[in-house]
C-alpha cells in the first residue's frame, strides 16, 4: 500500500511538471540544411510491418516514447489532435514505443481520449531508436515529403498548437 | 538627453549584475516533499525531491529484483527538468561538469548516468531493465534549441538528508554561463529502511 502511495505522489509530482510542456515550437532547418532521416523499420502494435522510407511524399512525424514518461504521455492527446486536423493523404505520425511490451501499451492507449488512430510502432529492444540523435524521452521529428528531417524537438510539446500547427501546414505544402 | 539614457543603461546594467538569482522553494503539503526551482538567462533548472521508496517503487515496477532497486534507492535522488525557454540561443550543458557543493564549501560532482550503466553491467542488469534505466536518466549531455526542454532522474553520492547547493553551468553561442541552485535536501527515507 505504502509503494503504492509512493507510486502515485511520484507519477503527479512528474505530471505537474510535464503539465507545463512547452508550446514553443523548434525552429525549422532550411531545406538547403537538412539531412536524410535514419532507417525506421518497425513492426506496429498489430504486428504489420511499417518503414518511414515507404511514407516519402508525406510529411511524417516520428516521436519517440514511453507510457511512464509523463511529458510523453501528456503530448499524446495533442498529437491526436493534430492528425485529425491535417490530411491524411499528405500527412502521418509514427509514434515509437521505447523498450515496453504490448500489453503495457495498450493499456496506457486505452486511457487516451482521443484515442489514438496514428500508427503505434513498437521498438522492444531500442535498437531502431539508437540510429536516431534522441538522448532523451520524448524526442519528436518532422520529416519532410523528401525524407529529410526538417525539425527535432526536445521535450514534450503540445503538437496542435498554433506555431506547430502552422509549420507542419508550411512543410506540407512546400514544393519538392 | 542621449547622457542621461547612457546613465540610466549604465545603471541598468550595473544593477543587473548585482540581483541575486532567487532560488523559489515548493512543498508539496500531500507529501512533505521539497522541490527548488531557479531561472536565470532564459535557462530554467527545477529539481523535486524523490524518496527512496519512489525509487525503489519506480524500478520495481520496470521489473528491478529488490536488490537492484535498493542499489539505486541508496542514492540521492531528484527528479530535474531543464528548459531552454527563452536562450539567445541553442545551448549545450554537461552534467559532468556540475557540481554539489555541501555546507562546508567542498563540491561533489554527480553520479552520471553512464556510471550507473558501468555498475549495473557488473550486475548484468536485464537488457529490458537496463533500457528502461537509460531513458528514465536525465542525459548527462544534451543540446537544446529554444522550447526544448528534458525531465529525468539524477543522483549525487550523499547522505540522506545532505543539503549542499548545485552548481550547474551550460554554454550558449560559445560562452560559459552558471547559475547556483541554493539549499537543496536530499530526500529523507520515510520508509524507515
Amino acid at each position: 500500500m505504502r509503494m503504492t502511495l509512493a507510486v502515485i505522489s511520484m507519477v503527479s509530482m512528474l505530471a505537474a511538471g510535464a503539465c507545463a510542456a512547452g508550446e514553443a515550437a523548434s525552429s525549422m532547418i532550411p531545406p538547403g540544411e537538412r539531412k536524410p532521416a535514419p532507417e525506421l523499420k518497425l513492426k506496429d502494435i498489430d504486428g504489420k510491418p511499417r518503414n518511414l522510407a515507404e511514407l516519402r511524399g508525406k510529411v511524417v512525424l516520428v516521436n519517440f516514447w514511453a507510457t511512464w514518461c509523463p511529458p510523453c504521455r501528456h503530448e499524446m492527446p495533442s498529437m491526436q489532435r493534430l492528425y485529425q486536423s491535417l490530411p491524411r493523404e499528405r500527412f502521418e505520425i509514427l509514434a515509437v514505443n521505447i523498450g515496453e511490451d504490448d500489453d503495457t501499451v495498450l493499456a496506457f492507449i486505452g486511457m487516451l481520449k482521443p484515442a489514438p488512430t496514428f500508427q503505434i510502432l513498437l521498438d522492444r529492444d531500442s535498437m531502431a531508436l539508437r540510429k536516431w540523435p534522441v538522448m532523451g524521452l520524448p524526442t519528436s521529428f518532422v520529416i519532410d515529403k523528401e525524407g529529410r528531417i526538417a525539425l527535432r524537438a526536445v521535450g514534450g510539446r503540445d503538437f496542435d498548437s498554433p506555431p506547430i500547427a502552422a509549420q507542419l501546414k508550411m512543410l506540407i505544402d512546400e514544393k519538392r | 538627453m542621449f547622457r542621461y539614457s547612457r546613465l540610466l543603461a549604465l545603471l541598468l546594467i550595473s544593477g543587473a549584475h548585482a540581483v541575486e538569482v532567487k532560488t523559489h522553494i515548493q512543498r508539496n503539503p500531500e507529501t512533505g516533499q521539497t522541490s527548488w526551482k531557479t531561472a536565470k538567462q532564459g535557462i530554467t533548472l527545477e529539481l523535486a525531491q524523490l524518496t527512496p521508496d519512489q525509487s525503489r517503487a519506480f524500478f520495481i515496477g520496470r521489473g528491478f529484483i529488490p536488490a537492484e532497486a535498493e542499489h539505486y534507492a541508496a542514492a540521492c535522488v531528484f527528479m530535474t527538468i531543464l528548459r531552454n525557454e527563452a536562450a539567445p540561443a541553442a545551448i549545450a550543458y554537461n552534467l559532468a561538469e556540475w557540481r554539489a557543493v555541501d555546507t562546508d564549501g567542498r563540491p561533489s560532482p554527480m553520479k552520471l548516468k553512464e556510471d550507473w550503466l558501468k555498475e549495473w553491467e557488473a550486475r548484468n542488469l536485464a537488457p529490458a531493465r537496463k533500457i528502461a534505466f537509460e531513458w528514465s536518466q536525465l542525459p548527462s549531455q544534451q543540446t537544446f534549441e529554444p522550447g526544448d526542454w528534458n525531465q529525468g532522474m539524477t543522483t549525487f553520492m550523499l547522505p540522506r538528508g545532505s543539503r549542499f547547493d548545485l552548481k550547474f553551468s551550460w554554454t550558449v553561442q560559445g560562452k560559459r554561463q552558471e547559475n547556483i541552485m541554493k539549499g537543496v535536501i536530499c530526500a529523507n527515507d520515510i520508509s524507515g529502511n
